[in-house]
């Protein structure tokens, strides 16, 4: 009878070694036993494995004492400890890359026989150099040891259900053993008398366990890390989005606002009118709805107490031309930063298009007036009815420390539609008069030509001033129109008819109102923007006429550049160049044409950190973002299904004839109402929020949470399971190899 | 008949399903199954099993794994299951019912000490703790002698003139996670074996019943006699049992007790499980050195085979009983069974040794040492702990 004893740590695949040596026998006609010794074995722990080979039937179950071979599969335990009991005629077959010589002093006068096994299974990709399972390796070297010819270590390898890259390896150590007999003389080694006193179950002294550092057994090591949240990444104006929802579902709203007020000085405004990117880029999206976060800033504007203003510390003092988004950001920011800033505006009220070009009924006036009354508590001064244009651009950088031009758009795309006269009007000049309150639509059959905002609130406009029909004309589909499309919707709950597909030509004037007839129209190829052209169709159906007493036509916007000087260069900070005297910055849609008020925010701020950094040196701006936390670092089957909570509107019946808000915001600030629950269904993708489970799912007890927040991993005893990592929700957590 | 190199858990796996295959044609097969080491490979295998008409019924503790078996049996199904230490412990609630209420269901037990300590090693205090509650228990000392005595068990379990459940003991680790080489049955050979599962007490919604419900002092003396008696026709059946075994399958198991090396021997061994065959390697060397040792090891433990044991030690001057097993306050099981067996016999020198408790590897060298310690007595004393020094 042969016997074996196979050392290797667990996980190592050690009684699958025996199971494959006593295969390859038992194939044979022989008869053959393999087990392992069933002990407290952990991935790592060190432990045996034993093989017993014969022509007679086995009759013999207590472990392996005095082995005729011994193989260890991993080399940290090549050492004197392995030769208990060994027979001094046997072999010892050692995972090593070490020559057998020099194993001299370990095992002398004994036949040592080496093989890398472990650079074998990892050049054949079974396991990784961390964690390589060299077992279906080693067998190929123990069959050669053993006088097995190659098809039986492979039939072995195959009975088992073990291919491909298994037998290879198994091949290539079959070749690769080699053996030495070692100078010297081969002792038997008797087992040490086991050590320590065995102690009762009410032994006082027992001590404590023993110090086995088995972090010196981890492949793996877990770390933590922070990521960018897909929406803070998403927002053009860079708030810190899972900051402040969290501050929301803690119920401090003070916190959550001030914490919106360090990015933008707008809260309640965009909480109202932005396309909010970051419900789109929000994991939860796919999981279940989106983190209605538009409705938390509204929320958060409402509720929360504003800081006291900061009044101004420095001389310099900073011009602005353009009280829109843009310019009343970089106002808002320069302010804080105790500059003086005096901000022109051409119109006779601050806001720029928030105020002419957005109805009430998105955006009351009260909330606008309110944040601009906030940023002028600042120190910064507005100047109504004061068009600059370019000498007065110039006189401005002469007499100002710097100056921040962000006139937007004022140029309006037009459509040639032949004699139209009054019944033809640009949708910015059409909303500036229903802000004045200046034009009816009573009755009227009302036409709206385009797909943006500019349109819908056109449109909406137009029903709430009485009109009778209201169509809005867009060449393209609803899939491909750029407005907001829960403004879209609730337009046409409202009674806006959409015609998609549809170009004016020409308008007639009639008796009364006018005929416009406009063509049909298809999608062709994808242009420039990626989107599919709109191609008119041709043939006898091809046109229609729509009778209608007013034409809106809400097409675009572009830049009037004539402030500029003549042949003026742009750095890519924004600044004009070639200029003497104060530096000269353009932002906002004038400088970028993003078009929405989120751009002009972020824009204006970075703007007014240049300007701070151009006049002192001082460098405010944020560092370099961590990684973005994508949808596959997020371990949502930690997370409940739950819908989102979204705040009333005002039925259409009642909101189509008045300019009452639409959207009535979330009411109560109680722990169990909406905005609360809203708030609480955010992932908080890539920050901890020291939700606890990695400390509370550690089976080792070795994630401590100190009491300054931090969190402290003893390495000495974390075994790597990883078990941290898998139940982190937020991909905080995470594994490297070591 | 397929040899194959496989673990007494997988042997286990495989017969259990090939023996619930077998009742296809009957009423089908149930297991309620829950893991615990170290017999988890039995559960695990058995879920892997598409029976023609069965089910495998994954539950929460052991206590509803044997619930199950039980509404399973009561409803006419070959049921079977596996348990280990404390397993059996928190099924033993239900290992009475099932007895009390005669339904031959089978159950491996993986013998594992029973906690605390917690202990994974083999020990048969788990099994022998049940030995009240109306089972058939067999004790196996190999991975050939688990696989026969499986299909033994149905087979007496069923037998109308039995109907009790059956337990098959096994050492935990040392037969279940080894790999030795064992000749399987093919379901063939299972089919011929095994005839259809009849429970006739079974629950049928043609003669309404009720099962279990209460009974007088009177009915209940009566019921639990009923058990015993049926308790004493096992032995005679497990002898027919092992003639059609032999027909079938070209070999007799051992029956209720094994008898070996008795000729002349006047110094005996009682020795269960695989303890036996390091007793059987150690008498077998030392007859070489020509010492007369015989080797007696019971198979059956419930009913207990006194009569056979009666006979095989009438010889006997000195008996040494190795027991892995402990009652407290008394001694080992298999001592006290042989005692009240050999009562009236005090020319006979009994001496118990508890060795092994924990799961201790017992070596040829300590059964050397209590066979040299029982040739130096001269009279008995109170059971002697042959503590396992490895």
């Amino acid at each position: 009878m042969i016997e074996i004893t196979i050392h290797g740590r667990g996980g190592q695949g050690g009684v699958t070694l025996a199971k494959l040596i006593a295969t390859a026998h038992f194939l044979k006609g022989q008869y053959a036993q393999a087990f392992g010794v069933y002990a407290a074995e952990r991935s790592g722990a060190p432990l045996q494995a034993f093989v017993r080979i014969d022509s007679n039937e086995i009759t013999i179950h207590n472990q392996v004492k005095t082995p005729d071979h011994l193989i260890v599969l991993d080399r940290t335990l090549i050492g004197p400890g392995v030769l208990v009991g060994h027979k001094p005629e046997g072999w010892i077959l050692l995972n090593t890359s070490d020559a057998p010589a020099s194993f001299a002093t370990l095992f002398p006068g004994r036949r040592v026989a080496v093989v890398d096994a472990t650079g074998i299974a990892v050049e054949h990709k079974l396991g990784t150099r961390a964690v390589p399972i060299v077992n279906t390796t080693l067998l190929g070297a123990v069959g050669r040891m053993m006088d097995l010819s190659r098809e039986e270590v492979e039939k072995a390898i195959t009975t088992l259900k073990f291919g491909g890259a298994n037998l290879n390896a198994a091949r290539a150590a079959f070749d690769a053993v080699q053996s030495v007999t070692l100078p010297g003389q081969a002792e038997l080694k008797a087992a040490a008398p086991p050590a320590g006193r065995i102690t009762g179950l009410l032994d006082p002294d027992v001590g404590g366990p023993p110090k086995i550092r088995t972090g010196n057994w981890a492949t793996r090591q877990p770390h933590r890390r922070r990521l960018q949240a897909p929406c803070a990444h998403a927002c053009p104006a860079g708030n810190d989005i899972p900051g402040f929802v969290a501050a929301v579902s803690e119920g401090d709203h003070d916190e959550a606002l001030r914490i919106l007020l360090e990015t933008t000085p707008l809260p309640g405004v965009c909480g109202r009118v932005c396309p909010a990117p970051c419900m789109d880029a929000c994991n939860r999206s796919e999981f279940d709805e989106p983190v209605q976060v538009r409705e938390l800033e509204r929320f958060a504007a409402e509720k929360g107490a504003r800081p006291t203003p900061t009044l101004p510390s420095r001389e310099e003092r900073i011009a602005i031309v353009g009280s829109g988004p843009a310019g009343l950001s970089c106002a808002y920011q320069l302010g804080r930063l105790g500059y003086r800033v005096s901000v022109f505006e051409a119109g006779d009220a601050p806001g720029g298009l928030l105020r002419t070009g957005i109805p009430d009924y998105r955006l009351p006036r009260e909330i606008l007036d309110a944040e601009i009354d906030y940023i002028q508590r600042h120190g910064v001064d507005f100047h109504c009815e004061r068009f600059v244009d370019r000498s007065g651009l110039l006189e401005m950088s002469r007499t100002f420390s710097a100056v921040f031009v962000a006139a937007g758009l004022q140029e309006l795309r037009g459509l040639d539609l032949g004699a139209g006269g009054d019944a033809v009007i640009q949708g910015i000049d059409f909303l500036d008069r229903v802000q004045e309150g200046s034009i009816t639509c009573e009755g009227q059959r009302v036409v709206v030509v385009g797909g943006g905002n500019t349109a819908v609130d056109s449109a909406r406009s137009a029903l709430r001033l009485g009109a009778s029909d209201v169509r809005i004309l867009y060449r393209r589909t609803r899939a491909e129109a750029p407005a907001i499309r829960e403004e879209i919707e609730e337009g046409l709950d409202e009674g806006v008819c959409l015609m998609e597909l549809v170009l004016p030509k020409r308008v007639q004037p009639q008796e009364t109102g006018c005929a416009l007839t406009c063509v049909r129209m298809m999608l062709g190829e994808p242009d420039a923007t990626g989107r599919r052209s709109p191609v008119p169709m041709t043939g006898a159906d091809a046109e229609f006429v729509v009778d209608c007493d007013l034409i809106v036509l809400a097409l675009g916007q572009s830049a009037d550049l004539s402030i500029l000087p003549e042949g003026a260069e742009v750095s890519n900070d924004g600044e004009l160049l070639g200029l003497t005297g104060a530096p000269v910055v353009l932002g906002g849609d004038l400088a970028t044409n993003e078009g929405t008020v989120a751009h002009a925010i972020g824009n204006g701020r970075r703007a007014a950190l240049h300007v701070h950094r151009t006049l002192t040196g001082e460098d405010l701006f944020p560092p370099e973002s961590e990684p973005v936390a994508s949808p596959e670092f997020i371990h949502t089957h930690l997370f409940h299904h739950a819908p989102a909570q979204h705040a009333p509107l005002v039925p259409p019946g009642e909101r189509r004839r008045s300019f009452v808000e639409v959207r009535e915001g979330f009411a109560s600030a109680e722990p169990s109402a909406p905005a609360t629950l809203e708030a609480k269904r955010c992932f908080s993708c890539g920050m901890c929020t020291e939700c606890d489970r990695c400390v509370e799912y550690c089976p080792e007890g070795i994630l401590l949470h100190r009491h300054d927040g931090d969190y402290e991993f003893n390495y000495d005893y974390c075994k790597g399971c990883g078990v941290c990592a898998s139940q982190c929700p937020r991909g905080v957590v995470y594994m490297t190899e070591l | 008949m397929p040899r194959e190199l496989i673990t007494g858990n997988g042997a286990a796996g495989h017969v259990l399903a090939q023996a619930g295959e077998a009742n296809r044609e009957g009423r089908g097969c149930c297991c309620g199954a829950y893991p615990i080491t170290p017999q988890t490979e039995i559960i695990e295998y058995l879920r892997g099993v598409e029976f023609t008409k069965g089910r495998v019924v994954p539950v929460e503790s052991e206590h509803s794994a044997m619930a199950v078996c039980i509404g399973a049996s009561l409803g006419g199904a070959r049921s079977f299951t596996a348990s280990s230490a404390n397993g059996l412990a928190y099924m033993t609630e239900n290992v009475f019912a099932a007895g009390y209420f005669r339904l031959p269901i089978v159950m491996i037990a993986v013998n594992r000490t029973l906690g605390p300590p917690w202990n994974i090693w083999a020990d048969q205090g788990d099994s022998l703790a049940l030995r009240d509650a109306a089972w058939l228990q067999f004790y196996v000392e190999s991975h050939q002698e688990l696989v026969d005595t499986i299909l033994l068990a149905f087979r007496v379990a069923e037998d109308s003139g039995v109907l009790l459940p059956a337990m098959v003991c096994m050492d935990g680790f040392i037969v279940s996670h080894t790999q030795m080489v064992v000749d399987l049955p093919e379901q063939a050979q299972v089919d011929a074996f095994l005839p259809k599962c009849v429970v006739p007490h079974r629950l049928n919604v043609e003669r309404p019943a009720t099962v279990g419900g209460l009974a007088w002092p009177r009915e209940t003396e009566h019921m639990r006699h009923e058990i015993q008696q049926a308790m004493q026709r096992a032995p005679a059946v497990l002898e027919a049992a092992l003639d059609e075994f032999e027909g079938i399958f070209g070999r007799r198991p051992h029956g209720a007790i094994s008898v070996e090396h008795a000729e002349d021997a006047e110094t005996f061994i009682v020795a269960t499980n695989t303890m036996a065959r390091t007793v059987r390697n150690v008498i077998e060397q030392r007859r070489a050195q020509g010492e007369a040792i015989g080797l007696v090891s019971p198979k059956l433990f419930r009913p207990f085979p006194r009569d056979e044991i009666r006979a095989a030690l009438a010889g006997a001057k000195r008996i040494a009983v190795l027991d892995r097993n402990h009652s407290p306050g008394s001694g080992g099981v298999f001592w006290q069974e042989i005692a009240t067996t050999l009562q009236g016999h005090s020319a006979t020198m009994l001496q118990d040794y508890v060795v092994g408790l924990g799961g201790g590897d017992v070596t040829p060298e300590v059964v050397n040492r209590i066979i040299d310690d029982l040739y130096r007595r001269e009279s008995a004393i109170e059971p002697i702990w042959e503590e396992v020094t490895a």
